[in-house]
């Protein structure tokens, strides 16, 4: 393999691409986690969840203002966008798949999975190798040279690192030939992490990436990044600890207050549930429609990303709807002592759309 | 009754009641609540009594309007109850039933006026009946005050197209 992942613009763009699916691909599961948990219960851990989902949701924004600024588009209504669970992660990790589920150990064993550190046992950038699996996603064949498969989400940030600084380097700011009003400014995004930066050269892309890593898995281990926010991955691990991270706790011996967790408060959601194994007509029609309102949702954030930023706005009226619906769904049991969840089976909605 | 037929019968009774969907009653995560609350306040004896007439009398109907109204709406011992659980699934009280009632039908029970959970209010069906958001709870988003009301009295209709 030759030094740089990432040979040209085109290259570029791909892995944005399949960036925007991956923070998309991981927002399902946690959501299905946060809202399978019973209201009144486990305020801890659904804090800790729902904190990470809105960085996620952060992440995606950066991500397609990165994508903008190269003169990429962000299209959230291709077919494959939305994985079919269970999913492997778009940037090819092979030894794990991330499901929809309840909130449990297992669950957030996949969480630690997601979020797992880069830089914790070897340094340099490794991909991994699998054989195409029918629920992998198209964007982990995001070379031209075929499958390309990162050990972590932080190693397959630092690919698009340094393809953007040797793409930079080549090209020079000619790089930055996006349309600027197609930039996401932090006066859309509020409630949680950092606010949003807007790309228009290379500092800024690379600040973008940067915040991502660094809320995520965490780079090179730490715990806290400078501002003092705990990385995804130790925020997760604090709930099988069941302990909370303190400055100056090394990795794994967190030694702050209780984390109390009740994993039998929770609504017994049945694992990645498909319409179609639905046996009532109501409840099918009921998550029928929660699939096509997250659709059109998907479709008016595409409508932003191209140059409306004002539907930012609206779009977050549509997540409340749609979390008011997610409530509905998880609530309404199917009679096996499993309750119904959100499908995600986003595809044929969004096609019924066009 | 088996517990979840009993729970699918309450629902099916309270759909005719209130004109919701049984899966949106279901929905709302208060149909075990509510059960549970007509059996404490009522007794055992009268809610059951209820759902029987409603499944033997009532739900097989072709005129079922007709048939709600003449076995349980105007029935001095189903009446009050079915009026009490129409204003429960809609504002997510529970008033204490009329003491002529309690008189006749139970006699030993305490009742009075209750609020039974606060998912009882949120989840109140006057509030997508309205087309409103139920005040003080379920936030909208930053700035949805500027735009015109999203909720739809059917959670199947969409307030896009």
């Amino acid at each position: 393999m030759s030094l740089h992942v990432i040979q040209n613009v085109e290259g570029l763009r791909r892995h944005l691409y399949a960036a925007l699916q991956l923070e998309h691909a991981t927002i399902p599961p946690y959501l299905t986690a946060l809202y399978s948990i019973r209201p009144g219960t486990n305020a801890e851990a659904a804090q800790i969840i729902r904190t990470v989902a809105v960085e996620e949701m952060l992440h995606l924004t950066l991500v397609g203002n990165v994508l903008n600024a190269i003169g990429g588009r962000v299209d959230l209504t291709r077919p494959g966008f939305v994985p079919a669970y269970p999913a492997y992660l778009p940037d090819g990790e092979t030894d794990f798949q991330v499901s929809l589920q309840r909130f449990s150990p297992e669950a957030v064993e996949t969480f630690l999975r997601i979020e797992r550190p880069a830089s914790l046992d070897a340094p340099e950038i490794r991909t991994v190798s699998r054989t195409p699996h029918p629920s992998g996603i198209d964007a982990a064949r995001v070379s031209d040279a075929g499958e390309e498969h990162f050990y972590s989400i932080g190693e397959f940030y630092k690919a698009i690192e340094s393809g953007l600084k040797f793409l930079h380097a080549q090209m020079g700011d000619k790089l930055f030939c996006g349309d600027r009003s197609r930039q996401i400014g932090p006066e859309y995004y509020y409630s949680g992490g950092s606010g949003l930066i807007e790309v228009t050269d290379i500092d800024s892309a690379l600040a973008a990436l940067e915040l991502i890593a660094e809320q995520g898995e965490g780079i090179h281990a730490d715990i806290f990044d400078e501002d003092g926010e705990i990385a995804h991955y130790y925020r997760f691990h604090q709930l099988v600890a069941g302990k909370y991270y303190q400055p100056g706790d090394s990795p794994h011996e967190p030694s702050g207050a209780p984390v109390p967790v009740d994993w039998s408060a929770v609504y017994p959601v049945r694992t990645n549930a498909r319409l179609d194994r639905f046996s009532s007509a109501d409840l099918r029609e009921s998550a029928a429609a929660f699939n096509t309102d997250y659709a059109r949702f998907l479709k008016s954030l595409t409508e932003a990303f191209d140059g409306k930023p004002d539907l930012f706005l609206e779009a977050v009226g549509d997540m409340f709807r749609l979390k008011d619906a997610f409530g509905q769904l998880v609530r309404t049991p199917l009679g096996d002592d499993e309750t119904a969840a959100p499908t995600f089976e986003i595809d044929a909605a969004m096609e019924a759309l066009r | 009754m088996t517990p979840s037929t009993t729970l699918d019968a309450f629902a099916n009774l309270s759909a005719a009641l209130t004109g919701f969907d049984a899966a949106q009653l279901i929905g709302t995560g208060n149909a075990e609540l509510f059960w549970d609350l007509l059996v404490a306040r009522a007794g055992p004896a009268n809610a059951e009594a209820l759902l029987t007439v409603w499944t033997e009398q009532v739900e097989a109907e072709a005129h079922r309007d007709r048939a709600i109204r003449i076995a349980i709406l105007s029935d001095r011992r189903y009446g009050p109850m079915a009026r009490n659980l129409i204003r429960l699934w809609y504002v997510g009280t529970w008033k204490q039933l009329p003491a002529d009632w309690r008189g006749a039908y139970a006699p030993t029970l305490a009742d009075g006026d209750i609020i039974p959970a606060p998912q009882a209010y949120t989840e109140g069906l006057l509030w997508p009946a309205v087309g409103a958001n139920p005040p003080g709870a379920k936030p909208f988003g930053y700035a949805m005050w500027a735009k015109p009301p999203r909720v739809t009295l059917d959670s199947k209709d969409t307030p896009h197209a």
